[in-house]
């Protein structure tokens, strides 16, 4: 019990990696379309070497606060910070490492042409170095002189990875990382994000399914309809509002997805 | 510096490797070579036609190759979220901008000097001598491809790939009736018509400029100072089209 009211003391000494405040952003499809609402008010804070998960059902705004958190699109009011750097300003992308919903690549590159692509993006002067270790990390060393385009959807997530860790991020930033994969596939995407947890890199990670982000994360938060529903540690969420044993993420979800927006 | 060079070269490879570059290839090479069969056709101007005809299949050669290339440069990117992963790396938005146009630019160069080479060939099998006072040609061609893909290169970054490639082509053939529009607005006799004719003339592109085919096929002297104009006109062209691009593309948002 003790470590548990330390918790926010021990967090308010560690440095924030991400910080959203009162983001709101809203998107209109055509010109002739009134605007939607599609991020309201979104505050988080996530820490230095912690994994976080952003949990949502689809087109509850992950994708969207992804962007903006990468300098892609801008709030609409709010303040962003990624180390205490603006997202779209090259001291944050030097620390940032990003992998983009179901990733497609140069496709006439081969694996090894787009690492080195990368790598030469991050300045990295003996890249040969680092493109053969992180091809051989996610596995991809045989298929490294075929390109893109003759990649299965697993290996397209691999070499999406790999190109997110060339620069050796502080902070990984995956949307949806284990879509789309079989269970082999997001084993081991799921051993590469515990090993670079372990490495100490913060990780924060979009996702729907449930029990792959119960197996990695620390913290979660739980973003519907745009708004953040709950954000805090993991076995303390699933605890609350229980009178019995801890339920699982799925059914919890479940029950926040049910619950009514507030104010409606 | 290293960031713009690993843009150019990937921009370079990726275009290479297109197939459709195959065969405007092969139509441009069959298109210069056909010039050794149009004798009967030149009524005994048979050298000066080869010249003009295999000039002119350059220069289609690199305006097709930049439109159909050019005008999918960035909406290719976007369209396949390729751009997400490089815009995240820390690169500045006008280094991607510049990357690709260098890119693109460079291989197309690469290959126009191909064509003209090949028009040597062709020149050497017909008449028993080369005629390399015709690369005069070749740095005007290359600009006037730089100066499309620029505005191919504006119009991607706010529009789709079939609005660019419509206004490439508009610029193109735009571009080549500049002498007849100047024509036009000092000759109208509508107040109106002679000012807005004016205006699209002085700030169009006017690919009028770098077409020396007419000169060097039929061995017309050029000047100094019609090269000089030329190049400067094309050079600060394209310096105003990528800026303008830069300030949309800085602006623009992936959603």
């Amino acid at each position: 019990m003790l470590y548990k009211s330390l918790i926010p003391y021990i967090f308010s000494a560690m440095q924030l990696a991400i910080e959203l405040r009162d983001v709101d952003r809203s998107f209109k499809n055509h010109f002739w379309q009134r605007k939607k609402q599609v991020l309201r008010n979104i505050s988080l804070e996530i820490y230095e070497d912690e994994v976080f998960g952003f949990l949502g059902p689809n087109g509850a705004g992950k994708t969207t606060t992804i962007k903006i958190l990468t300098g892609l699109i801008r709030p609409d009011s709010g303040d962003v910070s990624i180390f205490a750097h603006p997202p779209n300003s090259l001291d944050a992308k030097r620390k940032i490492g990003f992998l983009p919903e179901s990733p497609y690549f140069y496709e006439h590159l081969t694996g090894r042409e787009f690492l080195k692509l990368h790598a030469l993006l991050h300045d990295l002067k003996h890249y040969r170095k680092r493109v053969d270790y992180l091809l051989d990390r996610v596995g991809l060393v045989e298929a490294a002189g075929f390109q893109l385009r003759q990649y299965s959807r697993g290996m397209l997530q691999r070499i999406g990875i790999a190109q997110a860790l060339i620069g050796s991020p502080d902070l990984l930033i995956l949307d949806e990382p284990l879509t789309g994969l079989d269970p082999m596939g997001r084993k081991e995407i799921k051993d590469l994000i515990l090993e670079e947890k372990q490495k100490g890199t913060t990780i924060f990670f979009s996702s729907h399914i449930l029990p792959d982000a119960e197996a990695v994360c620390d913290r979660i938060a739980i973003i519907i309809e745009g708004e953040i529903r709950e954000v805090g540690d993991l076995s303390a969420l699933l605890k609350k509002g229980t009178k019995t044993d801890e339920i699982s993420l799925e059914q919890w979800f479940v029950k926040q997805v049910e619950k009514p927006r507030q104010g409606s | 510096m290293h960031r713009i060079i690993a843009i150019v070269e990937n921009t370079f490879k990726e275009s290479l490797r297109q197939r459709i570059l195959l065969l405007l290839i092969v139509f441009s090479v069959l298109l210069i070579v056909i010039s050794l069969f149009l004798e009967p056709f030149a009524l005994g101007e048979a050298p000066k036609i080869m010249r003009d005809f295999g000039l002119a299949a350059a220069s289609l050669f690199g305006v097709l190759t930049v439109i159909i290339l050019g005008s999918a440069l960035i909406h290719r990117d976007v369209e396949k979220r390729t751009i997400y992963t490089v815009l995240s790396k820390p690169v500045k938005r006008s280094e991607v901008l510049l990357g690709k146009f260098l890119g693109l630019s460079a291989l197309i160069a690469l290959l126009e000097l191909g064509m003209f080479l090949i028009h040597q060939l062709v020149i050497f099998a017909y008449e028993g001598a080369f005629a390399p006072s015709l690369f005069i040609a070749l740095p005007f061609t290359i600009i006037e491809v730089m100066v499309l893909l620029g505005v191919l290169l504006l119009f991607s970054s706010f529009s789709s790939t079939t609005l660019t490639s419509i206004m490439g082509v508009i610029f193109f053939v735009v571009g080549h009736a500049m002498p007849d529009l100047k024509l036009f607005a000092d000759q109208t006799r509508f107040a109106t018509l002679k000012v807005i004719a004016h205006g699209f003339y002085y700030i169009l592109p006017n690919l009028e400029n770098f077409n020396l085919r007419i000169d060097l096929a039929y061995g017309i002297g050029l000047h100094a100072d019609q090269i000089v104009f030329a190049l400067c006109y094309g050079v600060i062209y394209i310096v105003f089209l990528l800026y303008l691009t830069k300030i949309i593309f800085d602006r623009r948002e992936f959603k």
